[in-house]
């Protein structure tokens, strides 16, 4: 209850009737401009594995263009719209599931040091496949960015846990520990780019992230971690609930808190990090789409964290679009698009409060 | 299902140097309210916290129902003992049902849902506190009083045969003071509960507890019935307070007046003279009045309980030695009395009528006479006074020889005063509003 936009139930079906349709409808748009029709019969006949027609398209598609289009929709904009899915979805959970264990409105996987520790493992690969002297085979090279960033953003979230287990650390002070990390590792990750000039531009578009990478392998190995690490994340709603009313009140009702802070941590440590390895840095999804879902179904974190999973699902996928669309034939990298977007709408989110006769909630 | 609701033993709790319990041992029965009482910091938190398990304890034993605490996951604990803290963050903005239905989570299970074993229990913690038309209201909007209700539904929701409640009645008005306690109280009776309630306010406390327990910098210094514990002596002990003891006139209820702290000599000589008056039977009324009016720092006594005079010098707010009527003077009485003169400049006795009972009066000014200044009204000569059999006349005769000044009356004991303060070179009429005398009958009055 006290949702600020009518019952909690119809807005949780408007969000996932959202999600449902971006998912669906995205593969339309792309840089080639491809009639919809066959776009949405080359889905179609994918998804049933061929057993549509006898061909490799279905009769309506120009069969000079079955291959090529085929390749576009199956191989390109459909794993990319889902790799937007499931990273949007990691990063909206994570948010949420942070938010609650630190009772703060502002916590986010990044926040934590987690997309600089990443950034470090992704310069560090950089630096190493770049280098002139590098002997790595192509092989070895494409996996090591991912499992460089991974690694690196493991980092930060191991030090926040560690600092956790040394006793009766404060919600507040775990964050100034992820806050701190953040900062040693952006002045590593300069110090390394002004060593090696060569990989600035790798690294920058990295930052940047992007989905243009996307392939279903990549789609599989982020959608299992997801399965798994989100879901179990998604299942902490009521000790969320409760951590709202203090540490102490959560323990004084049977739910060990600092054992639900460090699972949460841990958890969106791994799903963040497995994000972010095949992406770069995704910003505000993580933030926004928790502020989304309370506006709309209130603060029952049962119902928050699986729907600022399906929230962040569609954000990042209606941000993807909009990168592929803003500028004809160019696709922007989808990081800045998020960063215009969720910095616009979280500035209104806010300024509603303040402005007068403002609808807002106190929340 | 055996054993007391609470054993605790020897509890001790240290944090690095500081030691919050030092070998505390008690027990509850069900169907009991005990109040914890003791000065800030004296461990009344530390004590409910380390019941509930947020504390790790550094030595001692608690068990609940006759199961070891320690053996008890935290789930478990939770379905054996509630806690209601002082304060908790206002969280999100639940609804006042959902807000208590959080006191069913220790059966909810832990990641998986569970089904309460007891669904009705959320409704009936409502029904019981009075909430029936607040549940659907936000708890955020609710007032001081009505929360406090909803955060005691909350914890009776738990279920559990104890309670915790940790100054419930902190930020309450009076009203809402009794109604909480009162039904805090009616819980523990008709539901079998055993409560513990750490609190302030002792007269709160000997209205509606069962058993007081006293801590004092983390021991257990008294444990009984209001009756037993409840005493001048603890208090000044404890608390460092001095106060009467007075019973409640319809039970044996007893409460405690305090007083403020003893007179201490002014920082500034000739600041506001500190006058004790000796009085009773209404002689002192006018006298009273007037030297308060004066802006005297006052005390009283040994007045009769109940008499006219005690009854103005508690509306002032004057520190009094109060003895019941027609009774000798106690050998406390008399110590309370000596104090209170050697702390003040001046002793004005007034004319009162003199008995065997408080002649003692007379024998303790007379043994201050050198020392202090002393001022007699004058007693009228057409009314019989002296009821002594002659002592008290002779009594006064000696003061007045050992240098005690005879004044006509009330008018004549100002005058004195004034020569007294045109001596100091200061001003004696600084006015009841000068700070601390209005503070004073405002807080007793």
């Amino acid at each position: 209850m006290r949702a600020a936009w009518g019952h909690p139930r119809s807005g949780a079906l408007l969000l996932l009737l959202g999600l449902a349709a971006a998912v669906l409808l995205s593969p339309l748009i792309g840089p080639e401009p491809l009639p919809w029709k066959d776009v949405l019969s080359i889905m179609l006949h994918q998804a049933a594995g061929g057993a549509l027609g006898s061909g490799s398209c279905l009769p309506a598609v120009p069969p000079a263009q079955c291959h090529v289009w085929t390749v576009i929709v199956w191989d390109a904009r459909v794993p990319a719209v889902l790799l937007a899915a499931f990273v949007g979805a990691s990063l909206g959970v994570s948010g949420a599931s942070l938010q609650g264990v630190f009772r703060n409105p502002l916590a986010d996987p990044y926040l934590l040091g987690l997309s600089s520790g990443a950034a470090l493992g992704a310069a560090a690969a950089f630096a190493l496949t770049v280098s002139p002297g590098s002997s790595l085979n192509p092989a070895t090279r494409s996996l090591l960015l991912p499992v460089a960033a991974f690694a690196g953003g493991l980092v930060p979230g191991t030090v926040v846990l560690l600092a956790s287990l040394s006793g009766r650390v404060g919600a507040g002070s775990l964050i100034m520990v992820g806050i701190a990390l953040n900062a040693l590792f952006s002045a590593i990750i300069s110090a390394v780019l002004l060593y090696n000039q060569n990989i600035t531009i790798q690294v920058t578009f990295w930052l940047w992230g992007g989905l243009s990478y996307a392939t279903w392998t990549n789609d599989a190995l982020v959608l299992s971690v997801l399965m798994v690490a989100g879901m179990l994340l998604a299942l902490h709603g009521r000790p969320l609930n409760l951590l709202q009313l203090g540490e102490d009140v959560a323990s004084s009702l049977g739910t060990d808190a600092p054992k639900v802070m460090r699972r949460v941590v841990l958890l969106t440590t791994i799903l963040t990090a497995a994000a972010v390895a095949f992406v770069g840095i995704i910003g505000f999804v993580g933030l926004i789409a928790p502020h989304v879902v309370r506006r709309v179904v209130g603060v029952d974190y049962r119902r928050v964290l699986p729907l600022s999973m399906a929230t962040g699902a569609g954000f990042l996928i209606i941000s993807w679009d909009a990168a592929q669309i803003i500028i004809p034939t160019v696709v922007l990298p989808v990081g800045i698009l998020t960063g215009f977007v969720g910095s616009a709408f979280f500035l209104y989110v806010l300024f509603r409060r303040w402005l007068p006769r403002g609808s807002g909630s106190s929340r | 299902m055996n054993g007391a609701p609470l054993e605790a033993e020897g509890l001790t709790l240290r944090y690095g140097e500081r030691t919050a319990l030092r070998g505390v041992s008690f027990q509850t029965a069900p169907r009991e309210l005990v109040a914890l009482a003791g000065p800030n910091g004296s461990g009344k938190s530390s004590l409910l916290r380390a019941v509930m398990g947020l504390e790790r304890l550094t030595e001692g034993r608690i068990a609940v129902r006759g199961k070891d605490a320690r053996t008890l996951t935290l789930q478990e604990r939770a379905r054996e003992v509630a806690w209601m803290p002082q304060e908790e963050p206002v969280g999100e903005d639940l609804s006042v049902e959902e807000y208590v239905r959080y006191g069913r989570s220790p059966y909810l299970g832990g990641l998986l849902p569970q089904a309460d074993p007891d669904p009705e229990a959320t409704d009936r913690a409502v029904v019981a506190l009075g909430l029936e038309d607040l549940r659907g209201r936000g708890i955020r909007e609710l007032s001081g009083g009505e929360r406090q209700r909803v955060r005691l539904a909350r914890v009776l929701a738990q279920g559990t045969s104890l309670l915790l409640l940790d100054e419930p009645t902190s930020h309450l008005d009076i009203g809402h003071q009794l109604d909480m306690l009162g039904r805090v109280r009616d819980l523990a009776r008709r539901e079998g509960r055993s409560v513990i309630v750490a609190i302030h306010d002792l007269n709160l406390a000997a209205r509606f507890a069962d058993r007081v327990l006293v801590l004092s910098h983390g021991q257990l210094v008294a444990e009984g019935t209001p009756e037993e514990v409840l005493s001048p002596a603890l208090l000044r002990q404890v608390w460092g307070v001095d106060a009467e003891l007075r019973r409640d006139s319809r039970g044996r209820v007893p409460y405690l007046i305090p007083r403020l702290p003893d007179p201490t000599p002014s920082p500034h000589p000739g600041g506001r003279p500190r006058v004790h008056v000796v009085a009773g039977g209404g002689s002192g009324l006018e006298l009273l009045r007037r030297l308060f009016d004066r802006g005297c720092d006052l005390t009283a006594g040994v007045l009769p309980l109940f008499d006219s005079d005690s009854d103005l010098a508690e509306e002032l707010g004057v520190p009094s030695v109060l003895e019941l009527p027609f009774a000798p003077l106690s050998s406390e009485s008399r110590e309370r009395l000596r104090q209170l003169m050697s702390s003040s400049e001046i002793v004005v006795v007034a004319a009162f009528p003199v008995g065997p009972t408080n002649v003692g009066n007379l024998e303790e000014v007379e043994r201050v006479v050198g020392a202090r200044r002393v001022l007699l009204v004058h007693q009228d000569r057409a009314r019989p006074w002296d009821f002594t059999g002659g002592s008290a006349a002779r009594l006064r005769a000696q003061i007045v020889e050992k240098g005690g000044e005879e004044v006509s009356d009330v008018d004549g004991v100002l005058a004195a005063l004034s020569g007294r303060a045109t001596r100091a070179s200061s001003s004696i009429g600084g006015g009841r509003s000068d700070g601390p005398r209005g503070h004073v009958s405002g807080a007793t009055g």
